[in-house]
């Protein structure tokens, strides 16, 4: 029995190491604090954490979060339905809110601000509320648009220069909330005409270098030149831009669209009294008078918070308005497949 | 005497079973639970969903797609993967110059995959450091299947390198030798006895390229722009865009004939054949010299050329860690640095202790399947091979998806534990290790375990000092791989990662989308620096315990 022996020394041994290793796994669990929630944050740590940092100041609840992109956050909220792993979603467009309440992950509560909020910042069962608005804009690279000669796009039809050929990025429908946004803006501005609409965005198509997966995944490209324009939520703008690369910010004079960030409790969450509290006070004033302190370049949604005064300045002009709920709702699948159809992969 | 071994071996036995009960746990049973949860919905038996994505034709266009960029990156990877190990092997370098080799064709193993995507972009983009400020050239396409082949084959020839590079060297050079010296050119002694000797190899190294791009959807996403879909993209894209855990589940199904045919191909070629160079037979002092020395400047040359643009993008991402923000202002600053040990400490420290736990645990794992199933005779051997390799085969997003399914409710309570992100690297990239067994001990002639024991040694000593050596390359080629995943991957952990467990990797993606290329950098260049120094360790510890007469191991992954 060639080797057998010898194997067998081998096969302890390897026993031994692996036991060894659980046990030292075991102990380097750490522990758990007492009064803590859990959160899955679709706002990056560098917005998310000065919140919750600042909750914490104000109650002593600590929050503990991970962050993930909205797609990502929502797959899992799903995936762990039947033994949520956290107590609340926080940040994200509506829309990956309204995706996840087909699948019956959130359970309806409607803190104290939920009376003065206008409706289209909470859901009528309070599955979710607003903590904020994010209109999008126009964003371009100065140095493209010096050496084609060409003024910040103030139009839509702008973007249909061939200046632009092969030079803009936006979100891929699939997998963002902003291009979503985007598209239902272009229908409004073409009075819902839905083949009118169309028209315009194959025509942008060649302009078009790259649909990227998230909303924001645009922006760097456009910031180094890799790209040389797009249209961003302002968010991502304003921080292209404190950042240091040099792009402006315009607005089309026909208007463009805004979308709502949200927050919501999920549906057997652990601990439900402490994410109450947490969505009582992102919905407040409390939560969204930090924004400014922070730089974060969020519209507040709660009517009680006025808007920082450079965003202001910024915002300051520009046509906005909001994607309506009912229609969009109504008609999102169904755009967007065509969009994919029509647009994306002709 | 000496009869097949392990018929009756009660120790083999219950080996088997332990792996057995393993791979069903890690494997079978996540995997089992997705199958579950796409076929069956609201209670009952439904296949509509299926039948739906399986006829839409842009999926079809991904699916050719996936196999195509698979084979290119599969040919391209392996060719320079073999070009590098030839020439580590046979091309007599002085030690300082293979350390050189050794080091950059480890750089692309050690950083996140979509670095060397990025590096493409910022230097072959519309605005990239080489076409544009070089070359002047305006409107230049980046994305689609040419740079997203090259950027994979970039990436994951080093694999074809580590798996053939220890073949190489443990082929005799004497048999080489006497080949020459019955009259044939060098080249016809490459082609006939050399390459031939390799097949097992480069089999090896093929499948497992295959595999690893078939499986990738970090470079795709990234590079592959709109105009190529490939199926591991889609499939993410359908379960974190559109919400379609039983979308993403069914294209990932998918993905699994092709690799596990590949496999069964890969299996039957390597089989028929019968490669024996470690023999009994001492090699002589003085090695043949398998090349001319025009050869030998030329692959020096190529290699050198790959290598300088490997140094090249990582020079570019130690650049962007040091400078405030790359692209736009580039004051020198240390920042970045200050940012991920202080807002990334945990990220760092969760990192290592998951690293320092599937390390050995995947080594000892693919050191012990490999030796079961290729020394051992028991049943479902085969399958057992088959059944380790699955996990390596899908893509990363499908097994993470399937860990958090199976393992978010009891009976098995992991998610949020280090231990199921352990387990993932474990089971996924074990596989490597196995691979690396197999191929070796295919390569070990029966006669020298016999002639061990002929000569009075008992079956403990020969098992030690004959199998145990032999075998020890592999099991540090699976060791290093699996830490150097442990640090570097990202498509499975993404959907493990937890309140209480986070990992760099995520940190850089998070960095990158939040449109913090500083600290992405810097991450990078700490993952990057972790990896070299642990590997540099583990080779100092192995020359110190290792016995003489070994197979010669002049680097610890290089074999």
């Amino acid at each position: 029995m060639m080797g057998s022996n010898g194997f067998r020394q081998f096969v302890a041994g390897a026993a031994r190491i692996g036991v060894l290793l659980g046990f030292a796994l075991l102990g380097a669990v750490p522990a758990r604090a007492a009064d803590v929630v859990n959160a899955y944050s679709i706002w990056p740590e560098n917005w998310a954490r000065p919140m919750f940092d600042e909750f914490e100041k104000a109650t002593g609840i600590k929050v503990n979060f991970v962050r993930f992109s909205s797609g990502e956050a929502l797959a899992r909220v799903i995936a762990e339905k039947g033994n949520p792993r956290v107590d609340v979603l926080f940040g994200g467009p509506i829309e990956t809110f309204a995706a996840g309440i087909s699948e019956g992950v959130f359970e309806s509560y409607k803190p104290p601000a939920y009376a003065s909020l206008p409706p289209r910042f909470k859901h009528a069962d309070g599955q979710w509320i607003a903590i904020a608005d994010d209109p999008l804009v126009f964003m371009t690279n100065d140095k493209f648009l010096k050496e084609n000669n060409l003024k910040p796009p103030a139009s839509w039809n702008d973007l249909l220069n061939p200046a632009y050929k092969n030079m803009l990025q936006m979100a891929d429908a699939r997998t963002s909330g902003t291009a979503v946004t985007r598209i239902f803006s272009v229908l409004e501005v073409n009075g819902r005409d839905e083949t009118k609409a169309f028209d315009y965005m194959k025509k942008l198509r060649p302009n078009v270098q790259l649909y990227t997966k998230s909303g924001g995944g645009g922006t760097l490209p456009v910031g180094l030149g890799q790209a040389g324009g797009g249209i961003f939520f302002i968010v991502d703008a304003l921080d292209t831009k404190a950042k240091g690369y040099d792009v402006t910010i315009s607005f089309p004079a026909e208007g463009i669209g805004t979308a709502a960030e949200g927050i919501a409790l999920i549906k057997g969450a652990k601990n439900p009294e402490l994410a109450k509290k947490l969505i009582d006070w992102a919905t407040s004033p409390a939560m969204q008078n930090q924004f400014a302190k922070y730089k974060i370049n969020f519209v507040p949604a709660n009517p009680a918070v006025s808007i920082e005064p450079s965003l202001a300045a910024v915002l300051k002009g520009a046509k906005i308005f909001a994607i309506d709920a009912d229609y969009a709702g109504a008609n999102r699948k169904r755009i967007v497949d065509r969009w994919v159809a029509e647009v994306l992969n002709p | 005497m000496i009869r097949a071994s392990g018929h009756r071996d009660p120790v083999v036995a219950v080996t088997a079973l332990a792996l057995w009960l393993l791979l069903a746990l890690f494997v079978v049973y996540p995997l089992g639970m997705l199958f579950a949860r796409m076929v069956v919905d609201q209670g009952g038996f439904n296949t509509a969903a299926i039948t739906k994505i399986l006829t839409d034709r842009h999926q079809i266009r991904a699916f050719w797609n996936s196999l195509l960029l698979a084979t290119l990156v599969g040919v391209l990877g392996t060719a320079v993967g073999f070009l590098f190990a030839f020439t580590a092997a046979r091309g007599r370098l002085p030690r300082l110059l293979l350390g050189i080799v050794d080091a950059s064709v480890l750089l692309p193993l050690v950083s996140p995959p979509f670095t060397t995507a990025i590096a493409i972009i910022f230097s072959f983009g519309p605005r990239g450091l080489i076409t544009y400020e070089l070359l002047g050239m305006k409107g230049v396409t980046v994305y689609g299947l040419t740079s997203t082949f090259v950027s994979e084959a970039l990436t994951y020839f080093p694999i074809a390198y580590l798996t053939l590079r220890p073949i190489l060297a443990a082929i005799d050079s004497n048999i080489e030798g006497m080949a020459f010296s019955l009259g044939a050119s060098r080249w016809r002694v490459f082609r006939t006895v050399t390459l031939p000797l390799a097949t097992p190899g480069l089999a090896n190294a093929f499948l497992l390229l295959f595999a690893a791009s078939l499986a990738d959807f970090a470079t795709p996403l990234i590079l592959a722009g709109n105009q190529f879909p490939v199926l591991p993209t889609q499939a993410y894209l359908q379960i974190t865009g559109l919400f379609d855990l039983r979308g993403g589940a069914v294209l990932s199904f998918v993905l699994l004939v092709p690799a596990l045919i590949v496999f069964v191909l890969q299996r039957y070629w390597v089989s028929r054949r019968f490669y024996v160079t470690i023999t009994g037979k001492g090699a002589g002092e003085t090695p043949f010299n398998s090349i001319s020395p025009a050869t030998r400047n030329v692959l020096l040359a190529v290699c050198a050329a790959i290598a300088l643009v490997i140094v090249y993008f990582y020079a570019l991402l130690l650049y962007a860690s040091l400078v405030m923000a790359l692209g736009a202002n580039h004051t020198f600053t240390l920042q970045h640095y200050r940012v991920i040990f202080t807002e990334g400490a945990k990220a760092i420290r969760d990192t290592l202790i998951v690293a320092a736990f599937a390390m050995p645990l995947g080594g000892l794992y693919g050191v012990l399947l490999g030796y079961l199933v290729t020394k051992k005779a028991f049943i479902g051997r085969r399958s057992m091979e088959l059944v380790s390799m699955v996990n390596y085969a899908l893509p990363g997003t499908i097994v993470g998806i399937a860990y958090l399914i199976a393992f978010n409710d009891p009976p098995i309570e992991l998610t949020g534990t280090a231990l199921i992100i352990i387990a993932c690297y474990v089971f996924r990239y074990g596989p490597t290790g196995i691979r690396a067994t197999v191929a070796l001990l295919q390569q070990i002639d029966k006669s020298l375990e016999e002639a061990s024991q002929g000569m009075g040694a008992g079956s403990a000593t020969t098992f030690r000092r004959i199998t145990l050596p032999l075998i020890l390359p592999a099991f540090f080629a699976g060791l290093g791989v699996v830490f150097i995943r442990s640090m570097t991957a990202i498509s499975a952990t993404i959907f493990l990662v937890s309140i209480g467990w986070t990992l760099i990797t995520v940190k850089i993606l998070d960095n990158i989308t939040e449109l913090s290329l500083g600290p992405a950098a810097a991450f990078s260049v700490l993952v990057v620096v972790i990896v070299f120094v642990v590997i540099a360790t583990i080779g100092r510890l192995l020359r110190l315990f290792r016995a003489p007469g070994n197979v010669p191991m002049t680097s610890l992954l290089g074999g």
